[in-house]
């Protein structure tokens, strides 16, 4: 009889019942004194307790399938199997025995994927100098479009990478640089009045760092939206899978092909008033791969647009920022909030090693460029240790 | 008095024993005929058989450690994320609350119970007494402190700790970590480790990572036999908040567990120990809903993990009295913790799995199979399916060695430095 089958339920229970009776009803039988009733009371006693348990251990170990067979249970079941490659995986050619060795160990040093991805994460679609701003003889940066493959998210970005004078991959003299994320609803805007373009934004940088304000850093700017139905660089349930892109895609994409320094410490975001969310959100739920974010002030209690369909109390608490900083603990990030005036709960509520601070913006030309310092400087920082 | 002590389980049996040796003491006086006395009788066994069953279910979890505390069987002391400061005053991410000497290889016995199922540091003359060590000779005679460091690097050590994340607040205690002898020797001084970590099924406690499925006994016989290289084992509950069953998810407005596993406890042991860093340094495993979350973690966190082993584990989203509403109400988002669904409809990340199962015996085989069919490039899958085990640590046990050699050859082994040979002296 088979130890999960129901037969063996059944035969147990008849038996346990059985027993119970008899026990009862001869109970009178063995009230007798001296050691022959007594032993024969114990001896009745123990039948019974140890068929209830077997009915319970069997009954249970049935529900559960612990064990699977009698050869089981006593442990005589022997022998492993072989490793198969099920090369559903391997791209090429039918399933084989390929062992425990088939496969290999095809993956380079840390932070690359194996051989497994095809082509280039980053491709280079377009490239311009850009020239600082009042330093004629100042060496020249260059500004590159470019479209971003994230493996993960299955989601291609157009975005612009700002590469500074000087750069080249093969330098290996200089430091791996920091780079900073800007998530910016006006990149290719071509107006003067727009601080947060592509254009403007690397000319800032290249006239900070001419001035000597700031070293040097890449720029990586992507626009507000990134995929059908991203608001807020969020995981959307079912959509999107923006912040897959931004905390997992993009590091290793941009890894791939620049010369850049290691997440979190040397990754920052910097957001306009339609990132400004996207920047706060990645910063607090993917503390692990970006350190510091500036960003217009607000108390970003909802992600920008229309609420998305489907969504319920939780999710939406979860994107709420200002629930996440009072019911979350503190993330190891710097947050600069750029605007005239103090308002939004990050400023009074945060702890460390969060840390926060206000700034005006800038005036005149170039407003973004203390922020920029701001940003060069909390980047260039000194990790904290053993990280 | 601890669930799992020897005296709570002890008393256990010995009310039992008590209850039975009463039934037989007070037999004469309910022998009548009367329906009182068959009604105080069947009171009376089924009195006693409540508190059998009751030692023998203790007996039961001791052995297996389904529960290893009071408070994981009933919650109390849930752990909450911990709130604001805490995180940062605490400049230590790991604490260690105990720590014994490691199995030794091809040795009689692995690791000592100490009777609360914890870990109980003896001295290292009793090791050195009690089990083959191999000697080594030191010119100043092995003192206290020169044995322990002899035996350390002979045996390697188990510790069990106490870890907070940093990033998620989630604080756990009385996980294990298993630093092989090569840790402590000379030539590895600075070779840095590639890591395993390994989750347990649901309800379970790490101790049976330690105790029954034996994995630092069996890593480290099969380093010894040279068939696969040292790592650290970390060997952790699945549930960070038992007794509920929190399936490696990050729950919206809740406990960030899946973060927990991908971000908090890898920087928590780089920081601690000589640890790689990196996705070709470290692996995941598990059995059960430690097998799920092994093959989860590495789908979603490929940069951190770059394969993993998934013994009988299942790959659907659970969702039951256990595990209450990981997914904030929202099917689309329990959409994306069911790893068929992931592997339809959104890209196959860059990790190669493992995943076992039995062909007779195992319940999940079918889902273990439609699983493999969905793997595409570039993930590879692979499987071990032995003919027959049902779901214990006796199957596992029999799947564990190949599994470890697979790990071996997808993790970068430590390097030693190769020592000049002192000539004279």
């Amino acid at each position: 009889m088979a130890l999960t089958s129901s037969a063996l339920v059944v035969v147990l229970a008849i038996v346990v019942a059985a027993l119970l009776m008899s026990v009862l009803w001869w109970w009178p039988g063995l009230a007798g004194k001296g050691a022959r009733p007594v032993l024969l009371r114990i001896a009745a006693l123990c039948t019974l307790q140890l068929s209830v348990l077997s009915l319970i251990f069997v009954a249970v170990n049935r529900s559960q399938e612990f064990y699977a067979s009698w050869s089981d249970l006593l442990g005589t079941d022997s022998g492993g199997g072989a490793i198969v490659a099920t090369n559903y995986g391997a791209g090429h050619g039918g399933p084989g025995h390929g062992g425990a060795g088939h496969g290999g160990a095809g993956h380079g040093g840390p932070g690359h994927y194996g051989s497994g991805s095809t082509g280039a994460l980053v491709t280079v679609t377009g490239s311009s100098a850009v020239a600082a701003p009042g330093w004629r003889r100042a060496p020249r940066g260059r500004l590159q479009a470019v479209r971003i493959r994230g493996e993960l998210s299955g989601l291609t970005v157009p975005a612009y990478i700002y590469l500074p004078a000087g750069y080249s991959r093969t330098n290996d003299s200089e430091q791996n640089l920091p780079v900073v994320v800007v998530i910016s609803g006006q990149l290719s805007s071509r107006s003067a009045q727009a601080p947060y373009s592509a254009a403007r934004l690397s000319a800032a940088v290249a006239g900070q760092m001419a001035a000597g304000r700031l070293r040097p850093l890449i720029l990586v700017m992507l626009p507000a939206r990134i995929g059908p139905g991203d608001q807020g660089c969020l995981d959307v349930p079912g959509g999107a899978q923006a912040a897959t892109f931004f905390s997992q895609d993009l590091p290793r994409a941009v890894g791939s092909a620049y010369r850049v320094g290691a997440p979190p410490s040397r990754w920052g975001l910097l957001g306009d008033s339609s990132g400004g969310y996207c920047a706060l959100q990645l910063a607090m739920t993917s503390s692990a791969a970006f350190s510091a974010a500036v960003l217009p002030p607000g108390s970003y209690t909802a992600p920008p647009g229309p609420a998305e369909p489907g969504g319920t109390p939780q999710l939406r608490a979860q994107e709420n920022l200002t629930w996440l900083l009072q019911h979350q603990p503190m993330q190891p990030i710097s947050v600069l909030f750029v605007g005239a005036r103090r308002t939004g709960p990050f400023l009074t509520l945060a702890r460390p090693p969060m840390r926060t601070a206000q700034a005006a913006p800038g005036s005149g030309q170039w407003p973004l460029s203390p922020v920029l310092d701001w940003i060069g400087r909390t980047l260039s920082r000194p990790s904290p240790a053993g990280s | 008095m601890g669930l799992t002590g020897r005296l709570f389980i002890s008393l256990m049996i010995a009310v039992a024993v008590g209850s039975l040796a009463g039934i037989v003491w007070l037999w004469p006086r309910m022998a009548g005929r009367r329906l009182r006395d068959l009604a105080s009788r069947l009171g009376l066994v089924a009195a006693s058989q409540v508190l059998v069953i009751a030692a023998f279910l203790v007996c039961l979890n001791g052995y297996f450690v389904f529960y290893g505390s009071w408070s994981s069987l009933f919650g109390i002391g849930t752990p909450q994320p911990v709130q604001v400061a805490r995180a940062a005053e605490s400049s230590r991410p790991i604490v260690v609350t105990g720590s014994d000497l490691g199995p030794v290889p091809g040795g009689n016995s692995v690791l000592p119970v100490a009777a609360n199922g914890a870990l109980a540091g003896k001295p290292p003359h009793y090791y050195l007494k009690h089990h083959k060590v191999p000697q080594r000779r030191s010119p100043s005679g092995v003192g206290r402190r020169a044995g322990r460091a002899h035996t350390l690097a002979a045996v390697g050590e188990v510790l069990q700790v106490n870890l907070l994340g940093e990033r998620t607040g989630i604080g756990v205690s009385s996980d294990y970590i298993y630093l092989p002898p090569q840790y402590f020797q000379r030539a590895y001084a600075h070779a840095r480790f590639p890591v395993v970590l390994a989750l347990t099924g649901y309800p379970n406690d790490p101790w049976s990572i330690v105790k029954r499925l034996a994995l630092p006994a069996t890593a480290a016989r099969l380093v010894a036999a040279g068939r696969i290289r040292p790592a650290i084992y970390v060997m952790m509950n699945v549930s960070v908040a038992p007794p509920r069953d929190t399936e490696c998810t990050n729950v919206p407005a809740g406990l960030q567990v899946e973060s927990f596993f991908a971000y908090d406890v890898p920087q928590a042991v780089e920081r601690t120990f000589r640890a790689q860093t990196g996705r070709s340094g470290w692996s995941v495993m598990g059995y059960s809903t430690g097998g799920y979350c092994a093959a989860k973690l590495a789908m979603m966190y490929p940069g951190q993990f770059s394969s993993a082993v998934s013994l009988a584990g299942y790959y659907l989203a659970l969702k039951d009295q256990t595990t209450g509403n990981l997914y904030g109400g929202s099917q689309a988002l329990r959409n994306e913790n069911n790893l068929d669904w992931r592997l339809a409809h959104l890209p196959a990340p860059p990790v190669s799995v493992l995943v076992t199962s039995s062909r007779a015996g195992e319940r999940d085989l079918p889902g273990t199979l439609a699983f493999l069919r969905l793997i595409h490039a570039p993930m590879r899958g692979y499987a071990l399916l032995v003919r027959q085990g049902g779901h214990n640590y006796g199957t596992w046990d029999r799947e564990l060695p190949q599994s470890l050699e697979w790990l071996n050859q997808r993790l970068t082994p430590a390097r030693p430095h190769v020592q000049q040979v002192a000539l004279g002296g």
